[in-house]
């Protein structure tokens, strides 16, 4: 099963997104407990690119897919803004205390987390991050 | 997201319902703030009952660090209570229930809470 759509690089497009990945959960009847590994990594992926990866006066386009084999499901976010991994970012001091804890690069850090497999690429004039994780036990 | 008030003797309890996205986030910030400022001072405290937030990301953990620090500095007691399993997987991933303090749901954090009315 695999779908797949494309929005401009924009804050209000976040709530569309989250919707098209409900939507997929429902269709495909995956486990609830295994969604908000993938809400959040679209948000973090998805608001980094918003944020950090769309140049002044230029919108970048974000397509996003869903497929799923076997019982694991790979989420892809690709935009054709400035090249950028965002897995070179430092992590952060997860054991930092309160008065020194900063929020910085949280954001990739708990998708890193919370994944089974990421990997970026440059592919041509496009960003492409993958990010993999089962969420059901392979069909006999 | 909704936040509903409610105030238990010195205690204000934050009641965050939905999910606490990036958009949700610079809105539930202002209110926490607002909240810290009336809170007081010590023995008062805070208590963020997230028994009916199902969703949080970086953009929402940002908002518990400033008020968790922001606590800390002006000597009020602060909390969180009833985190459901997607929310407390965040919380736990980021290091978060290391340096805030976690409570299984309110009465537990209300009995750690200052005493006293109002």
């Amino acid at each position: 099963m695999k779908r797949q759509m494309s929005v401009p690089s924009d804050a209000a497009q976040l709530s569309i997104l989250t919707q098209f990945l409900q939507e997929f959960w429902t269709a495909a009847d995956l486990p609830p407990a295994e969604t908000v590994s993938f809400e959040l990594a679209l948000e973090e992926i998805f608001m980094n690119v918003v944020m950090h990866g769309s140049p002044a006066g230029r919108v970048p386009r974000v397509e996003v897919s869903l497929a799923l084999c076997d019982g694991c499901l790979t989420l892809m976010i690709e935009d054709d803004g400035p090249s950028f991994d965002p897995l070179s970012l430092a992590a952060p001091d997860v054991t930092a205390s309160l008065e020194e804890r900063h929020v910085g690069g949280l954001g990739v850090y708990l998708v890193r987390q919370m994944m089974d497999a990421v990997s970026y690429q440059r592919l041509g004039a496009r960003n492409q991050l993958s990010m993999t994780k089962r969420v059901r036990e392979p069909t006999p | 997201m909704n936040v509903r008030l409610e105030s238990i003797g010195l205690t204000t309890v934050v009641i965050p319902e939905g999910r606490l996205d990036f958009g949700a986030a610079a809105g539930f910030q202002v209110q926490v703030e607002t909240v810290l400022a009336g809170a007081g001072t010590a023995p008062a405290g805070v208590i963020i009952d997230c028994a009916g937030l199902d969703y949080v990301s970086s953009a929402g953990l940002r908002v518990f660090l400033l008020a968790a620090r922001a606590s800390q500095r002006a000597g009020l007691a602060f909390a969180v209570c009833g985190l459901k399993p997607a929310v407390r997987e965040v919380f736990d991933v980021s290091g978060f229930s290391r340096i805030i303090a976690v409570f299984a749901d309110r009465a537990a954090a209300l009995a750690r809470a200052p005493q006293g009315s109002a």
